[in-house]
């Protein structure tokens, strides 16, 4: 009785153990740099634009101003996502109005035309923000592999007070000596090998 | 980053003086020239252009006081010219007066034998009468000029530590008592041309184009100063993309309420209601009619769409300037169909009055923003304004 029981539960978590390996974000191996001034951080990422690294992340418990220009992140492509969205949602909207009152259940309202374009205009607008907003959100979601479980942490201190930068191992390219003294240069408090 | 060479001064060249005088004499003779032989026209014509200018002044006024309100940091360095805009309700209020002599030309309820007869008029003769039609006209602009000084009083005083405490007073009453006197400002002066007509969202709508052209007008001031680099250090694109942003969120709310307007009259069908849209969409002033969607709500909307629309100074004066044009329209068009049905008539009596109360807004504006300092230092929130940023 007792066996049956663990075998039951240690089969139940190997299931769990799977499902954790596959939903969980593939991490990499580098270095991590720890700051206590995001001022700094930002100084430090841009220095290392300027001397040809890039493929590093910022880690930081609230957005940075400034941090995109620093690091050279162009702008995302989630604008015109949300745009054509937009678009698609107003042409639905146009389409499924008519069909409905056209089409598909025609009804004499008031005397009006059957393709009443003002009266539908509400419904064609609530559906251009639906297709653009929840759209947006998903695709938001898709490109940044959420909803994602066990996140790698490089310090736990990361999501109150810490400000950091991992830069994986293949993007160092061997000039790590080049790096450390950028650290140093703006005043890292801790460097690490880590993985993220 | 601050430019310590310039003095952030406004200053009115000789040339924009003399420009500013001959506009008002332009108008002058405009509306003389127009009373002699239509004045009818005179009249209606002043209404546009008085309406346009004054809702421009208590516009500014709004932005004011809704800056104070919200504690905004990022504005103090464009206050000025909002403040500026404001010094006009003086002069509105002589307007006003001015307007009262000729008002009878133009509304029929000012003969009270024209409504008796008219079950849907009788009931309106307390409302609509010349006696508490100017009683209104009255409170209205001394309860906006007083303050408006108030609120000046306290802003000007640059020295004052707990200004933003105290401001809030004025601010507060301010708004409270704008929402319900500029409601039945523009009842009075716009609805009351057809007084059967009536639509309870005309306020409102009329709210949208005040704020929509003040943040325009806003906006060209501000551009203008930069050109002349009287703010250069003071306030950058990131002013302008904020701007940009509220003039682009007022294009939607005005096209939301326009149509809003429209549709329920539409549905309702009711032939006291589809009256307006029938005079507007008969004869000539459809195409006026399909312009303003056009030109005061597409147009802009996506113009103003992209992010760079909104930091490039030369795409946003086009597109301010549109606006303001669309604004003047939106008014010439809730007037003009009552002085000439399916005719478009829009010529020197239009554009030269247009231009007498121009030259005027200007002056007292001007004049305004020569005598203060257009950048507000001892503001506490002075340093955030100057190094304001907008990311997204």
């Amino acid at each position: 009785m007792m066996n049956t029981k663990n075998t039951i539960i240690q089969k139940i978590k190997t299931i769990f153990c799977k499902i954790e390996n596959y939903i969980k974000s593939p991490t990499k191996k580098g270095t991590a740099a720890f700051w206590l001034d995001d001022h700094q951080l930002i100084k430090a990422a841009k220095e290392m634009t300027d001397s040809g690294f890039s493929g590093f992340e910022a880690v930081s418990p609230f957005p940075l101003h400034g941090i995109d220009e620093a690091m050279n992140i162009p702008r995302s492509f989630i604008p015109w996502a949300t745009f054509f969205l937009g678009l698609t949602g107003c042409a639905f909207g146009i389409w499924f109005t008519w069909w409905v009152a056209v089409v598909d259940w025609p009804l004499n309202i008031g005397g009006k035309p059957m393709w009443s374009f003002a009266a539908f205009i509400p419904i064609i607008f609530e559906l251009t923000i639906l297709f653009a907003a929840l759209g947006s959100v998903a695709l938001m979601f898709f490109i940044n592999g959420l909803p994602s479980v066990n996140p790698p942490i490089l310090d736990k201190d990361i999501t109150s007070h810490k400000f950091a930068i991992f830069i994986p191992e293949e993007e160092i390219k061997g000039r790590g000596a080049e790096l450390e003294q950028i650290f140093n240069k703006f005043g890292a408090i801790e460097v690490k090998q880590s993985e993220f | 980053m601050i430019n310590n060479n310039t003095k952030p001064e406004w200053i009115i060249s000789s040339k924009a003086k003399n420009l500013f005088v001959s506009f008002m004499f332009i108008g002058v003779v405009a509306f003389g020239f127009t009373m002699i032989t239509d004045s009818l026209r005179a009249w209606s014509s002043f209404l546009v252009s008085f309406f346009f200018f004054t809702s421009l002044a208590l516009g500014g006024l709004f932005f004011v006081a809704l800056q104070f309100l919200t504690n905004a940091g990022w504005s103090v360095n464009i206050r000025r010219y909002a403040e500026a805009m404001s010094s006009f309700l003086p002069w509105a209020f002589g307007l006003s007066i001015v307007f009262f002599l000729g008002a009878k030309n133009i509304y029929i309820w000012f003969d009270a034998s024209n409504m008796i007869g008219d079950h849907a008029l009788e009931g309106k003769i307390s409302y609509l009468n010349p006696t508490s039609f100017f009683i209104r006209l009255v409170l209205f602009f001394s309860a906006w000029i007083v303050l408006q000084k108030w609120i000046m009083k306290i802003t000007l005083a640059d020295k004052a530590k707990d200004m933003y405490k105290k401001v809030v007073k004025p601010s507060v009453i301010f708004l409270i008592v704008f929402a319900l006197s500029y409601s039945l400002f523009s009842v009075d002066l716009l609805m009351s041309l057809n007084p059967h007509w009536y639509s309870t969202i005309f306020g409102v709508y009329n709210f949208a184009g005040l704020f929509q052209s003040t943040l325009a007008f806003i906006i060209l001031f501000v551009l203008y100063a930069l050109k002349k680099s009287w703010i250069k250090g003071y306030v950058s694109e990131n002013h302008l993309h904020d701007l940009g942003k509220l003039l682009f969120g007022f294009t939607t709310f005005w096209a939301y309420i326009a149509f809003s307007q429209f549709m329920l009259i539409w549905y309702a069908n009711i032939p006291e209601e589809t009256i307006y849209f029938l005079d507007r969409f008969n004869g000539e002033w459809i195409w006026v009619s399909i312009a303003l969607l056009v030109f005061k709500f597409i147009v802009p909307f996506i113009a103003l769409l992209p992010q760079w629309a909104k930091r490039n100074p030369s795409h946003l004066c086009a597109v301010s300037f549109l606006i303001l044009f669309m604004q003047f329209i939106d008014v010439y068009w809730m007037v003009y169909p009552h002085y000439s049905k399916s005719v478009i008539k829009f010529s020197f009596a239009e554009v030269g009055i247009f231009l007498g109360f121009l030259g005027l807004f200007l002056y007292t504006s001007t004049k305004f923003l020569e005598k203060h300092s257009l950048i507000p230092k001892d503001d506490p929130f002075h340093d955030e304004s100057t190094s304001h940023e907008v990311v997204y």
